[in-house]
């Protein structure tokens, strides 16, 4: 396993395939009001572009918290955050939004809407680039975008369902949904907080396979958080986890086996 | 199957059936009763005057049947105009409700100023009876179904303003927040996310405020503000009981119509996606 001595610095397992950074993170650190304890602190990582980076940690860790912070969904108290090659931690308003734009995100309960169709929902990831009218339902949508949420309701296997409500869709239909929605996007990495929490395990292992398919396909850079150790070590190239409060865990997902990653959630 | 025995040691003790109230609820108990009591002789209850009456009630009972058609032709078209402004008065108040409801909504509202001030007009709308509205307008705009019309407006107003606000509150978060995190813009997560959210309930509460519109323009007309009531006024005025009669079982169609096919309509719309 790979300790990190603190303080951290950006680490440096680079993937094969490229150098240039998707996400930058320097020294975050969070507490909630009331708290002594941070949830975590002085959190530094570098992940590069095509990368699929696993975070782990046992409940509490503070990992969701993480990710949220990394595009300032909660705001961290302290530490810089590089995304894209462009700092995230001086924007405000309408630039903070634009530069979310690029960021694709899947929750662990899918968050579509549940009384519209499947095809709108996804057409709502076109959203994040192109405000208005025009892509609040697939009934008065370019044909051009109709055609694209299609394309990629097909890619997770479920152009067939594109007309059905998605209150009628089971949870890992809207699990698929719900990447679809985040692919609409095209964005240049996607986060994942715990996406198969709430399947059961070969419905989980179908969305870590799409997940891993797709954004090796895309080139896309993938950052999840998993409870599971397995999707952890098959599904991403790397591995970084919280405990105690700090970033205690940075290696590459073939030189760590299932039980030495057990062992962290201790 | 086998017994399963609890020694003394380890027996649950019970609780008792009924626990004595404590002396403030015993006390909240007596003040309430003792309110009801003399509330009686404040709203005139009076048993003889109920059996001294009872034969004036058999003797206009008596002359409502069988009930009389022969203004079968105006009162339908007075029938007619309370519908349609029941109908118009609540559309127009169901799409400004809209507006004043997204400011009122906690999770909508640009400014916690706002929602307080938006709410307390809502509240102002809703508290003030139908009735008063109807004299302020007919006085305003003069006797006729326009008056009936604005006071459906404020009182829908009133209504679904409010309850389309709490539908709006009670709308999940997860997909509001998941598209903010891409960075969509309020007026778009309103769209696609508020709005669709709250449809079932606010399709819901515009169907009841129609309901209660039809209801409440016939109550109206008694003021002047145009509709069946005029009508109604008039004929137990003049004793054409039969008369009465005849109107008061149109209005039972009419509005016994009205909330069939709102129900009806409700569960097609609550089935349908888009």
């Amino acid at each position: 396993m790979t300790s990190i001595a603190s303080p951290l610095l950006p680490q440096t397992v680079v993937s094969e395939q490229s150098t240039t950074s998707s996400l930058q993170v320097y020294g975050l650190t969070k507490r909630f009001h009331g708290t002594t304890t941070p949830v975590f602190k002085n959190v530094c990582f570098n992940i590069y572009k095509g990368q699929s980076v696993a975070l782990i940690g046992a409940n509490g860790a503070g990992k969701s918290t993480l990710l949220r912070c990394c595009v300032r969904l909660i705001e961290p108290d302290e530490g810089n955050i590089v995304l894209s090659g462009e700092a995230l931690s001086s924007k405000k308003g309408r630039e903070l939004k634009k530069a979310r734009n690029r960021v694709g995100f899947v929750f662990q309960k899918h968050c579509l809407v549940p009384r519209l169709s499947a095809l709108t929902n996804v057409l709502h990831g076109n959203l994040a680039h192109r405000s208005g009218p025009r892509n609040w339902s697939q009934c008065w949508a370019r044909q051009v975008d109709r055609d694209r949420a299609l394309h990629y309701l097909d890619q997770v296997g479920l152009a067939d369902l594109w007309n059905k409500r998605c209150d009628q869709l089971s949870g890992g239909q809207s699990q698929r949904v719900a990447i679809a929605r985040a692919l609409m996007q095209e964005p240049s990495i996607l986060f994942a907080d715990e996406p198969t929490a709430s399947l059961d395990p070969n419905s989980g292992q179908v969305i870590m396979e799409l997940f891993a398919k797709l954004s090796k396909a895309q080139n896309l850079t993938l950052f999840f958080v998993s409870h599971h150790v397995e999707h952890a070590l098959y599904y991403a190239d790397r591995i970084i986890g919280l405990r105690n409060s700090e970033l205690q865990l940075d290696c590459a997902s073939g030189t760590e086996n299932t039980a030495s990653l057990r062992g962290f959630y201790a | 199957m086998p017994e399963i025995r609890l020694s003394d040691q380890c027996k649950p003790s019970l609780t008792p059936r009924f626990q004595r109230p404590s002396w403030l609820s015993t006390a909240s108990f007596a003040l309430f009763l003792g309110f009801f009591l003399w509330s009686l002789a404040g709203a005139g209850m009076s048993i003889s005057d109920l059996i001294g009456g009872l034969p004036n009630m058999g003797t206009i009972a008596g002359e409502m049947f069988p009930p009389a058609t022969d203004r079968a032709g105006p009162i339908m078209e007075a029938i007619l105009v309370t519908f349609q402004m029941a109908l118009v008065g609540t559309v127009i108040g169901v799409i400004l409700s809209i507006p004043m409801a997204l400011l009122a909504a906690r999770n909508t509202s640009p400014h916690p100023l706002v929602r307080h001030l938006t709410r307390s007009i809502i509240s102002f709308l809703r508290t003030v009876p139908d009735l008063a509205w109807a004299l302020f307008f007919v006085v305003s705009v003069g006797l006729g179904p326009f008056a009936g019309t604005l006071t459906i407006i404020v009182d829908t107003i009133g209504f679904c303003g409010r309850f389309f606000a709490e539908a709006m509150e009670e709308v999940d978060p997860g997909p509001s927040e998941a598209l903010d995190s891409i960075g969509t813009s309020p007026l778009d997560r309103i769209a696609v996310v508020q709005i669709p959210g709250a449809l079932p309930n606010m399709i819901n509460t515009s169907l009841f405020s129609l309901e209660k519109a039809v209801r409440s323009s016939v109550v109206l007309g008694l003021v002047g503000a145009g509709g069946i009531g005029a009508e109604l006024a008039i004929s137990m005025e003049m004793f054409r009981y039969d008369q009465a009669a005849y109107i008061i079982l149109m209005i039972f169609i009419l509005v016994y119509a009205v909330e069939h096919l709102s129900s009806r309509l409700r569960e097609r719309l609550m089935h349908q996606s888009q």
